[in-house]
């Protein structure tokens, strides 16, 4: 009953925080400088050919009725459409395989950071105080203070050029055709797959991995000095295993609500990262698209990051409260 | 403000550590770097070296190798003509270091190490002044909402909320494509050493190197809109944290007592709250000066900042080299950026260890 209630509020809560945001980004357009009838008519454009696309954008109703068909339309799904190339939808334009293709990447960076990061934060907290807890430490005070983009820039230096592949240009295949090559039989796409993210994910992931080396030391340090570990311990358990089963299990319940809360460093990464591999995804689409000056577009990107942003956090916090119910009362 | 109780907590933790120590050496040597940048740059930053005019042909020199014996070598594309039958052919010859560009130089034959010491200049005044404003914003906006509570605290923080649900460089990126358009996009910032050298004003004997310093850049180019839009995606966090300090600081006696006496709200914030809250705003304050230079270092990357002396976009100048052998032109930038965030990074756990052991640092802010 009680997280039942606690889901509707949190559910009406990311709903009224995702019509803030559309609000915020309708808003934008009336911030931006020149209009944009003057920007798309040609130069000699006579009153009617203005007015007629001034009709065509929508933008000769009063600013209360475009507000009102801007948030009915994102209700359906309708992100609007580009103002450079009329009567292309910003749907059409992001089509499935980039979104697909930032997916992949932020979720394998993910990867990589909780394979790196936890046995790095365990064995820095469990040996505090020696070589291998100061390089973890060193390594994670070095992965939080390096800018992602420079990092891939050195990875291509140091890794991509003498081995003579550079991962840019060319996108690589997607993983559900990788995936589907290799049950026809064919590893060849998975290894390609895995050539282009290699480098990618590792420039995305050395950020989070740093910061989640340091979470989790600190959080098991805490955590070892409490009463029950001492129980455990004097029960006979063995030390990984007090370690991995108990120590590790109530260090990580804290640390996915503060990762939920840097996804957003995460996006904002992925969009550098997208731009330093030329990796064809949502980033570097944005990218384009602010330096083409389509507005419309710039806010179908960014509403359609922001929505995907909320709800991930939204369930991340649902997750959390499920496993740890005090957090509720808060 | 600051107690006798504080000052000897710093002191104790700054003689214990090392890592405090080498982080207040970094953020001291590169603000003197920005600070006194002509008088230390052995060359002006902007000049370029490409043999035309009266200046020598300078570009892509590699750096100084560190191990005497093992120089760093570059090669460039020259045309050998011949005397007599002018043809010719072009050849890859081999580039020597030079002494006076230690760090080399670039395909403009612009010199790195001043680049790189100029560039601090717009990292640590976008990082100090972007992270003031979020918090001359974000602090009482917080502590009002943590102070009065109820519906007010619920509304602004609802409105905070509204903020974070966009990532912070997708926000920046598109305010700032919003904003490069206007006026302000840039300021020209004179420079006040230059100024005097060139004018004489001052005794040249008080200036280091007068003779040098009047032929410097007279202006910096600072990034007005870059300096607003980080402060406007940052200023959130500030706000929590005010607020979080001010919810539990009004359930205290001492403010009970203070209403008791007949003092104002406003009073009660700025003589009671705000004292009382101000340590975890100044190590969230550091820590956001740390994320605010990697995020100018970004937004100059993908050329949003509308100046090219900074260390983001040098590393987006050298980016086409990689492949060719000339890896200095972004490492070098890249190397003062991780050197100054390291600095900041290690100078904000420093106040959090000295000053309130009871904060997660890595939590806030980001």
């Amino acid at each position: 009953m009680q997280y039942g209630r606690f889901l509707l509020r949190r559910v009406v809560h990311s709903v009224f925080v995702i019509w803030g945001a559309a609000t915020v980004v309708f808003m934008l357009r009336f911030l931006t400088p020149g209009d944009p009838v003057t920007a798309l008519a040609p130069p000699d454009a006579g009153d009617e050919v203005r007015a007629a696309l001034e009709r065509r954008l929508g933008l000769d109703d009063p600013i209360h009725i475009q507000y009102f068909d801007y948030i009915t339309d994102l209700m359906v799904g309708d992100f609007g459409k580009s103002m450079e190339v009329l009567d292309r939808s910003v749907l059409d334009w992001i089509f499935w395989t980039r979104f697909l293709r930032s997916v992949e990447l932020a979720i394998s960076a993910t990867v990589v950071a909780i394979v790196i990061a936890i046995p790095l934060g365990v064995i820095s907290a469990r040996r505090r105080h020696t070589v291998s807890d100061y390089s973890a430490t060193l390594f994670s005070l070095g992965g939080i203070s390096t800018p992602n983009f420079w990092l891939g820039l050195m990875l291509i230096l140091l890794i991509a050029v003498p081995v003579g592949f550079i991962p840019t240009g060319t996108p690589g295949p997607l993983l559900h055709e990788a995936v589907g090559d290799l049950l026809a039989g064919d590893p060849g796409t998975l290894g390609d797959w895995l050539r282009f993210m290699l480098l990618p994910a590792i420039t995305l992931g050395t950020y989070f991995t740093a910061l989640l080396t340091r979470l989790t030391r600190s959080g098991m340090l805490e955590e070892i000095g409490k009463a029950y570990v001492k129980a455990t311990r004097a029960k006979g358990l063995p030390e990984t295993l007090t370690m991995y089963r108990h120590v590790l299990r109530n260090t990580l319940i804290p640390i996915v609500t503060i990762l939920g809360l840097q996804l957003g460093t995460l996006i904002g990464g992925a969009i550098i990262t997208e731009t330093v591999f030329e990796w064809n995804g949502l980033g570097q689409l944005l990218i384009e698209r602010i330096n083409a000056r389509d507005w419309t577009m710039i806010q179908g990107i960014v509403i359609i990051i922001a929505i995907g942003f909320v709800t991930i956090n939204t369930i991340v916090d649902l997750l959390y409260a499920y496993l740890d119910p005090r957090v509720m009362d808060e | 403000m600051i107690s006798d109780r504080v000052k000897a907590s710093l002191k104790r933790e700054f003689y214990q550590s090392r890592a405090a120590q080498v982080g207040l050496a970094l953020v001291v040597i590169i603000t003197l770097m920005a600070v006194f940048a002509p008088m230390i740059a052995p060359h002006d930053p902007t000049t370029q070296r490409v043999g035309t005019g009266d200046t020598a042909e300078l570009t892509d020199l590699p750096p100084i190798s560190p191990v005497p014996g093992h120089e760093f070598v570059g090669t460039r594309e020259q045309s050998i003509v011949n005397e007599t039958t002018g043809e010719f052919r072009n050849v890859q010859v081999e580039v020597p270091a030079n002494a006076s560009h230690p760090l080399g130089t670039n395909e403009r034959g612009q010199d790195i190490l001043s680049r790189v010491i100029y560039g601090a200049r717009v990292s640590m005044l976008v990082g100090i002044l972007g992270a003031a404003l979020a918090a001359i914003v974000g602090v009482p906006y917080g502590l009002v909402a943590g102070y009065f509570g109820g519906r007010l605290d619920d509304g602004l923080m609802r409105i905070g909320d509204v903020m974070l649900a966009f990532p912070s460089l997708v926000l920046a990126i598109a305010l700032i494509g919003v904003f490069r358009d206007s006026g302000f996009h840039t300021t020209d910032l004179p420079d006040p050493f230059v100024a005097a050298a060139q004018a004489d004003a001052i005794p040249n004997i008080l200036i280091p190197r007068s003779g040098h310093v009047a032929t410097m850049p007279e202006a910096t180019t600072f990034p007005v809109t870059v300096t607003l839009v980080v402060a406007l995606v940052n200023w959130v966090w500030f706000a929590r944290i005010a607020r979080g300090e001010a919810l539990s600081i009004r359930a205290e006696e001492y403010v009970t007592a203070a209403r008791g006496l007949g003092a104002s709200n406003t009073t009660i914030l700025r003589q009671h709250i705000l004292p009382n809250a101000i340590t975890p705003i100044i190590v969230l304050a550091t820590i956001q000066v740390a994320f605010i230079i990697l995020l100018e270092a970004s937004l100059s990357f993908l050329g949003f900042s509308g100046t090219n002396l900074t260390w983001g976009a040098d590393i987006q100048q050298g980016r086409n080299g990689l492949s060719s052998g000339k890896w200095w032109v972004s490492t070098m930038p890249g190397l003062a950026i991780v050197l100054a965030v390291v600095g900041v990074n290690l100078l904000g756990d420093w106040l959090r260890d000295a000053l309130d052991p009871g904060i997660q640092g890595e939590s806030g802010g980001v």
